[in-house]
């Protein structure tokens, strides 16, 4: 579904991520993990079309979409839950919901409302609540949720247990869970290993921008150089 | 009752500054940028305002002209002008605001001449309204009672529609509003439109009550505009509504109790550092 064939990218002068080559099967989860500064952020903003791409390509459904603006890329079918959430804050859950799912008519809404509510049942008794006033768990849910409201094959979750309580976050893998069920694709960044392991059909492993280690999850977790190195397992 | 009527005249004149700031707001808020020709649109919606009411002898008309042609102006400001120097830094965009402000004036001067023009018809003059003991001449009631539904609706439109609700998103982050396929572009237009249409009502309204349009007409309220909106809290929609109208108030108390040796501008700005000493972000800062 996706493939990033030799991808570099970052900001002006500075490259944050440098001849990455990743394959995203439709349908799978992807853990993108490695240490902090290793361009695991870039590689999910530079898809969605907010970081500059460098060189290489990144191929969707069969098209490159290099050098199609933010905006199209939504439409072509990826949306991002990106680090930090992101949410609009001065706005209501239902607003950020309705943001979500601005390229989508209007009749569809409540449809798409209601998938997202019965995946996080929590966020129906706060639609009415301000984004900011939301807990950390419930903001996380909030942005998985305004990027599903884009019915996006593809959605790419950036750092999900981060700064949240242990109960949230099993609610937040129970979703992706079901999402995969559900025939979602999936492209996770999280620094909890463990967890991206307990998920993933695949692994990449990245340091200071470049891929290290690609595979399958089961495999990661048997190669125990790459467990002891990158993954924090013994 | 000199309080009342010193609240209520503030009001009036607070409702002026509000439309005029709020235009600024809008721009701000979206670009992050000091939009100093704003006020451009405030002189010229008095122009246009001024020419179609003497030849229709309608000022609903005139209303509705200076609105649209502003407007549209507004557009063209910000994609002639601002969008292709929006990556550059902050000073860039203001440096080529002033001029384009500075440009604006001169031009009415040539096209308009340097003495100004005068409705043939009087609207909304001479006629005097009176609640209780309160006087009030029709085009200050009118000032009133289109800035609050215009305001009105404008906050409807806002919240309840899909537009309103983009527009609020890509103010709050623009690049994340792009991600859901929402156009900083189109945005752009709407808040230019809506800002420079509500400063050419505002335009048309002072140059009712005054029977004078002017090239210089736009001066004073753009350095006060920009004072409100600081006042407010830079961005804040409600913060620039709220400030205006205290400004408004504290100018008309201000023109009696300290008029004898401050003008009415020196009352503002004064009022405007002190709070800025208490408040530094002003009264709403943005989250």
């Amino acid at each position: 579904m996706l493939r990033l064939e030799g991808l570099a990218c970052g900001y002006g002068l500075f490259r944050a991520v440098s001849e990455l080559d990743l394959e995203i099967p439709r349908g799978t989860i992807t853990g993108l993990i490695g240490p902090n500064g290793a361009g695991r952020s870039s590689t999910l903003m530079c898809v969605a079309g907010h970081v500059d791409l460098q060189a290489g390509r990144i191929v969707f459904d069969e098209h490159d979409i290099g050098g199609l603006p933010a905006t199209e890329r939504v439409r072509r079918g990826i949306a991002i839950a990106p680090e930090g959430r992101r949410l609009f804050k001065d706005l209501s859950v239902e607003d950020n919901l309705r943001v979500g799912g601005m390229i989508h008519k209007a009749n569809l809404f409540k449809a798409d409302r209601d998938y997202v509510l019965a995946l996080f049942p929590r966020l129906g008794d706060r639609l009415g609540s301000l984004a900011g006033n939301l807990s950390g768990g419930e903001q996380q849910m909030l942005s998985i949720g305004r990027a599903l409201m884009a019915r996006p094959k593809l959605v790419m979750i950036d750092e999900l247990s981060l700064g949240l309580m242990p109960k949230m976050v099993d609610l937040c893998y129970e979703a992706l869970l079901r999402l995969k069920q559900d025939g979602m694709t999936i492209l996770l960044v999280e620094q909890n290993t463990d967890r991206v392991l307990s998920v993933a059909d695949h692994v990449c492993v990245l340091e200071s921008g470049r891929t290290v280690w690609s595979g399958s999850a089961a495999d990661a977790r048997k190669d125990p150089e790459l467990a002891a190195a990158y993954l924090g397992l013994r | 009752m000199l309080y009342v009527e010193l609240i209520a005249q503030g009001l009036i004149q607070g409702s002026i500054y509000a439309l005029i700031a709020l235009g600024l707001t809008l721009v701000y808020g979206l670009l992050r940028i000091l939009h100093v020709a704003h006020a451009a649109f405030f002189t010229l919606g008095g122009y246009v305002g001024v020419m179609v009411a003497n030849q229709t002898g309608s000022l609903a008309a005139a209303i509705v002209a200076a609105m649209i042609v502003a407007g549209i102006g507004g557009i063209l400001v910000f994609r002639l002008c601002y969008q292709p120097i929006l990556h550059q830094p902050p000073f860039v965009p203001l440096i080529a605001s002033i001029g384009l402000y500075i440009a604006a004036e001169e031009l009415f001067r040539i096209v308009f001449g340097p003495s100004g023009l005068t409705y043939k018809y009087a609207f909304l003059q001479g006629q005097v309204i009176a609640f209780g003991s309160l006087r009030f001449k029709e085009a200050e009631i009118a000032v009133m009672l289109g800035s609050a539904a215009i305001i009105g609706v404008l906050s409807l439109l806002q919240t309840r529609t899909r537009i309103g609700v983009a527009c609020q998103a890509t103010v709050s982050d623009p690049q994340m509003a792009e991600s859901f396929g929402i156009s900083l572009r189109k945005v752009g237009d709407i808040n230019f439109f809506v800002g420079s249409a509500l400063a050419a009502f505002a335009g048309v309204m002072v140059s009712v009550l005054n029977n004078m349009v002017e090239p210089t007409m736009g001066s004073v309220p753009s350095y006060k505009a920009l004072a409100i909106i600081v006042l407010g809290g830079l961005g804040s929609v409600r913060g620039t509504l709220v400030a205006a109208l205290v400004l408004g108030v504290v100018e008309s108390f201000g023109t009696i109790y300290l008029g004898h040796f401050l003008d009415r501008n020196a009352i503002a700005f004064a009022f405007l550092i002190l709070v800025l000493m208490w408040r530094p972000q002003g009264l709403f800062a943005r989250s």
